[in-house]
C-alpha cells in the first residue's frame, strides 16, 4: 500500500505530529484548523521548503478574513481525504465535490473550478466527439482523483497511478490509451517531464473543487469561512488570483 | 440507396466547381442519414423532419465550430442525449456539444457555483423545475419567454410548438414568464406485483385476515396491511423471501428528496391547490401572496405539524418493520436491484424514470411475452390528505440558461436544447427512455402499441393525472440552499440520532432561519417571516397546518382498473 517503509514512517511521524499539535490547540480552546493539501502545480507546490501556489494564497486570505487560525501541510491526495475524514478540526483542499462525497464531509465551496481533458499519445491521436467515444480505450488517472471515480462510475476502464504525472510515461509506453487530467496541472506536468502531448482530445468534465472539512467542524467556523469565500468572489480577489496563476477564470 | 449515391456524386461535382455551401450540403446529408437511421418513429413526416433539420443547419451557421458545455443528471434520457443526440447535433450543425452527466445534486451545486462566482461553467443546464421558486426570484436565470422574442428570436425553432409541451406550467413563474423548457418528465407512482395481487389464494387469505379485498391500496392503512401481509404472512414465494415494502434510506441527498418530493404531500401536509398547495405547500412553507412567511407551525407553516410527523413516523416504522435490511444502505441510484430481483410486493412510490430498466424480458418481473408482471397506479394517501391536493411528485428536468453565460453561447446552447426536444427527435427519444414531454408523442399510435408493455405508464400520461402529480413549486425560494437540510435531518432521524419530533422541529427551525437570511438577500417575493405565535392559534384555523387527527384510517383498496380510472 505504501511505496516504501521510509515513506510510511515519515507519514506516520507527520500524522502524529499534527495530531498532537491539533489536540493541544483544541485543549487550549483555540479554534485552530489543520488544513491539508497536496502537490499539484500550479495550485500547490513546495519549492525550496517554501509552500506556494494558488491554494496556498487562497487559504491564507480565506482564514485571515474568517479570523481563524490554521496550519497548512502537504500529503498525498488519497491520504488527505482519509485523514480529514477521521480527524476533528481537519480540512482538505482542493477536493472534487460530488454527490457521493457530500455526506462524508462539510464543505466550503467552490475554491477552484477545474476542467478535465483526455490526452492521447502524440503518435496515436484519438479524435473524440463525445465522452462515450472513449469507451473502448484504457484511461489513466490517479489515486483519489474524483475524476477517476467519475469515469469508473460510468463504466470506463480506468488505470490509477499514485501520482498524476506517472500517466505521462504510461501514455508514452502505450500502457494506457488516454490520460484523464486536470488541464492546467497537466500542462505543468508535461513541461516538468519534457513531454508534449498537445491539446486534449476532449475536455469532458468540469469539476467544482472545494474545501472538505471533518463533519464535527463547528457550523459557526464553517459559516465564517463560506461567507469569507463568497466575499472573495464578490470583491474580485478570486479573479485576480486566477490571473496571477494564469488559470482561466 | 442508389439515389443517395447519385446525390453524393452530384454534391461532389458541385463542390469541386462551385466551392460554396458544400459543407452545408454534407450537413444535409448527415441530417438525412440521422433521420433515416435514428430519428424514427417521429410524429412528423420525413419531409417535415428534413425541413426542421434544414432550419437547424441554417440557424446554426454563425455558431459553427463552437464548443458548448451542458450538464444534466445521469438518467437514461440524458445518456441518450449525451451519447447519441450530441453527436447527431455536431454532425448536422457543426456545433460541438460536450454534454456532461453527473449526480443530480452535482447539477444543482454547479449551477449554484456559476451563480455565485459568475464564471461561465456551463452554457446550459438540464435542471429540475423544482428550482422555479429560486429562478424567478434570483434574477440570474435567462427568461426564455423574453429571450425567444428578443435576442434568441433568430435561433428559436419555428416548429418548437410550446403548446405541445405538457409541463410548461411547472416551469412558469408566478409572473407568467417561462424560465425553463422541459426536457424529460417522470412521476412517482405506486408500484406493485400485479401477478401476486391477482393470485386467488393470496386474495382469499388477505380477505380472511383483513376483511377487505387485496388490491391497489387507496390509503396508507391499506398499504401497511399489504406490507404486513406479504412480509409476515406470505413470507416466501416459490422458495424466495419476499418483502411487503421497500425503500432506500442511506444518508445521501437522495433520501432528502424522497421525503421532500412526495412523502409529505401524500400524507396531506399542505393545503388544497395545484400544482402546489396554497398558502401552505408540501414542504410545509406558507406564503402570503408570493412571500414565504414560515415553515414552522409557530409561524403558520406545517413542516413540524402533526401531519408531517405522522408522515415521518410511517416512513421510519415501515422501513424498520417491512423493508429488507439492505434498504438502509441504498440510495436512489442503487435501489433498483431489489425490484428487479423479484422480491418486493409493492413500493409506495417509485420513480418512473426507471421503467426502461424493468421491462427487459430476461427479468424475473417480466412475462415471457414481454408484458410486465408489475403495474403502476396512483399512490395511496395518508390520513391528512384531502381531494384537490397534489397526489404525488413529478420530475420535470428542464433546460435552464444563466444570464452570466455569453450571448453567443446562450444562443448556441438554446439551439441544442431545442434540437433534443424537437418533434424530429422527440418521439424516438421518448420511446427509448420513456420520459415524455410532448402531448403529440403521448397520443401517438406508437405509444398505444407500446402501452401493454409499460405497466400503466402510458395510461398515466394520457390522463389528467399528469397535472396532479407535480414538482416542487414556487413557495420554495432557494431550493439549492434549502434542499440540503432535508437529507441532513432526515438522515439523523433514520440513524436514531434524533427522534421524529426533535428532527422535524429542528428542520422547521432551520428552514425558518434560512428564510430569515434570504429576507435580506432576495428582492422580488423575498421571504418575510411571520412572528412566532402559539402553535394552537394556527392549528385551530382551517387548512394547513392541520391539527392532530387521532383517528386511524380504515384500509381501502380497489381493483387495478378502477384504481387507474381515477386518472381519467
Amino acid at each position: 500500500m505504501f511505496g516504501s517503509s521510509a515513506l510510511f514512517k515519515a507519514f506516520v511521524t507527520l500524522l502524529m505530529f499534527v495530531n498532537v499539535w491539533a489536540a493541544s490547540a483544541f485543549a487550549q480552546n483555540k479554534p485552530v484548523i489543520q488544513v491539508l493539501t497536496y502537490e499539484e502545480a500550479p495550485f500547490a507546490k513546495i519549492k525550496n521548503n517554501h509552500k506556494q501556489g494558488f491554494i496556498v494564497d487562497l487559504v491564507a486570505e480565506l482564514f485571515k478574513r474568517a479570523k481563524l487560525d490554521y496550519r497548512l501541510d502537504f500529503l498525498p491526495l488519497k491520504r488527505i481525504l482519509v485523514t480529514t475524514r477521521l480527524n476533528e478540526y481537519y480540512c482538505a483542499l482542493p477536493v472534487e465535490r460530488s454527490q457521493e462525497r457530500e455526506v462524508t464531509y462539510k464543505w466550503v465551496s467552490p475554491v477552484l473550478v477545474s476542467r478535465y481533458g483526455l490526452f492521447s499519445q502524440t503518435d496515436n491521436k484519438l479524435p473524440l466527439v463525445t465522452l462515450n467515444d472513449a469507451k473502448p480505450y484504457v484511461i489513466g488517472s490517479f489515486l483519489g482523483s474524483g475524476v477517476a471515480e467519475y469515469l469508473q462510475g460510468q463504466g470506463f476502464t480506468v488505470e490509477v497511478t499514485a501520482r498524476s504525472e506517472q500517466n505521462i510515461r504510461m501514455l508514452q509506453h502505450k500502457r494506457i490509451d488516454l490520460w484523464a487530467a486536470e488541464i492546467e496541472s497537466a500542462k505543468q506536468q508535461m513541461t516538468k517531464n519534457n513531454a508534449s502531448l498537445g491539446k486534449p482530445e476532449l475536455v469532458f468534465y468540469t469539476s467544482i473543487r472545494a474545501m472538505a472539512c471533518h463533519r464535527s467542524i463547528p457550523d459557526t467556523a464553517l459559516e465564517n469561512l463560506q461567507s469569507a469565500l463568497t466575499q472573495m468572489y464578490q470583491d474580485g480577489f478570486m479573479r485576480k488570483l486566477y490571473e496571477k496563476y494564469n488559470v482561466p477564470f | 440507396m442508389a439515389f443517395r449515391c447519385f446525390s453524393s456524386y452530384l454534391l461532389a461535382f458541385f463542390c469541386m466547381f462551385f466551392g460554396f455551401h458544400c459543407v452545408a450540403a454534407s450537413q444535409i446529408d448527415s441530417a438525412n442519414l440521422w433521420i433515416e437511421e435514428e430519428f424514427q418513429p417521429s410524429t412528423l413526416s420525413k419531409s417535415a423532419q428534413i425541413a426542421e433539420m434544414n432550419w437547424f443547419i441554417e440557424a446554426a451557421r454563425p455558431y459553427k465550430g463552437m464548443q458548448i458545455r451542458v450538464v444534466s443528471e445521469t438518467l437514461n434520457t440524458h445518456e441518450y442525449e449525451a451519447n447519441r443526440l450530441a453527436k447527431a447535433f455536431y454532425q448536422i450543425t457543426g456545433i460541438h456539444v460536450v454534454h456532461e452527466l453527473t449526480g443530480e445534486d452535482d447539477v444543482v451545486k454547479k449551477m449554484s457555483a456559476q451563480m455565485l462566482t459568475g464564471q461561465n461553467l456551463y452554457d446550459a443546464y438540464i435542471s429540475d423545475s423544482d428550482l422555479i421558486g429560486t429562478h424567478f426570484r434570483s434574477g440570474k436565470v435567462l427568461v426564455l419567454s423574453d429571450f425567444m422574442q428578443g435576442q434568441g428570436k433568430q435561433v428559436t425553432l419555428p416548429s418548437l410548438d410550446l403548446n405541445d409541451f405538457i409541463g410548461l406550467k411547472f416551469t412558469t413563474g408566478p409572473d407568467g414568464k417561462l424560465y425553463q423548457l422541459p426536457d424529460q418528465q417522470f412521476a412517482n407512482l405506486y408500484w406493485y406485483r400485479h401477478d401476486w395481487f391477482s393470485r386467488p389464494d393470496f386474495k382469499r387469505q388477505f380477505k380472511d385476515l383483513y376483511g377487505y379485498e387485496l388490491g391497489v391500496p387507496q390509503n396508507w392503512q391499506a398499504y401497511e396491511d399489504i406490507a404486513e401481509f406479504f412480509g409476515y404472512h406470505v413470507k416466501t414465494i416459490d422458495g424466495t423471501r419476499v418483502y411487503g415494502h421497500y425503500d432506500y434510506a442511506k444518508p445521501d441527498p437522495s433520501v432528502g428528496w424522497r421525503i421532500s418530493d412526495a412523502w409529505l404531500s401524500m400524507a396531506g401536509v399542505g393545503d388544497i391547490g395545484l400544482p402546489n398547495g396554497l398558502p401552505v405547500d408540501e414542504w410545509g412553507i406558507r406564503v402570503d401572496q408570493c412571500r414565504p412567511v414560515g415553515a414552522s407551525v409557530a409561524r403558520g407553516g406545517a413542516l413540524n405539524s402533526p401531519a408531517a410527523k405522522y408522515a415521518m413516523r410511517k416512513y421510519i416504522d415501515w422501513l424498520n418493520k417491512f423493508a429488507p435490511e439492505d434498504s438502509k444502505r441504498l440510495t436512489f441510484k442503487s435501489s433498483l436491484k431489489w425490484l428487479k430481483g423479484g422480491q418486493v410486493a409493492q413500493q409506495i412510490f417509485w420513480y418512473t424514470a426507471f421503467v426502461p430498466d424493468v421491462i427487459s424480458s430476461n427479468l424475473a418481473i417480466v412475462n415471457p411475452d414481454g408484458t410486465p408482471k408489475w403495474r403502476v397506479a396512483p399512490s395511496p394517501v395518508g390520513k391528512y390528505w384531502r381531494s384537490g391536493m397534489k397526489s404525488g411528485y413529478q420530475d420535470a428536468g428542464s433546460w435552464t440558461i444563466l444570464k452570466s453565460t455569453p450571448l453567443k453561447n446562450q444562443q448556441a446552447a438554446w439551439l441544442y436544447a431545442q434540437f433534443v426536444v424537437s418533434k424530429t427527435v422527440s418521439l424516438r427519444k421518448t420511446m427509448m427512455t420513456l420520459t415524455p414531454i410532448r402531448r403529440s408523442d403521448i397520443d401517438s399510435q406508437f405509444m398505444t402499441a407500446k402501452a401493454p408493455y409499460l405497466g400503466g405508464l402510458v395510461e398515466f400520461y394520457r390522463s389528467n393525472a399528469r397535472d396532479v402529480w407535480t414538482p416542487t413549486g414556487t413557495n420554495v425560494p432557494d431550493y439549492p440552499g434549502m434542499a440540503q437540510y432535508w437529507w441532513r435531518f432526515i438522515s439523523d432521524i433514520i440513524l436514531g440520532k434524533l427522534t421524529v419530533d426533535e428532527g422535524m422541529d429542528q428542520l422547521a427551525n432551520k428552514m425558518d432561519q434560512h428564510l430569515f437570511e434570504l429576507s435580506h438577500k432576495q428582492g422580488v417575493c423575498s421571504p418575510q417571516l411571520n412572528p412566532i405565535q402559539s402553535e394552537q392559534i394556527w392549528l385551530d384555523k382551517p387548512g394547513s397546518p392541520k391539527r392532530f387527527d387521532p383517528l386511524n384510517q380504515r384500509g381501502r383498496t380497489l381493483p387495478y382498473q378502477e384504481a387507474i380510472n381515477v386518472w381519467q
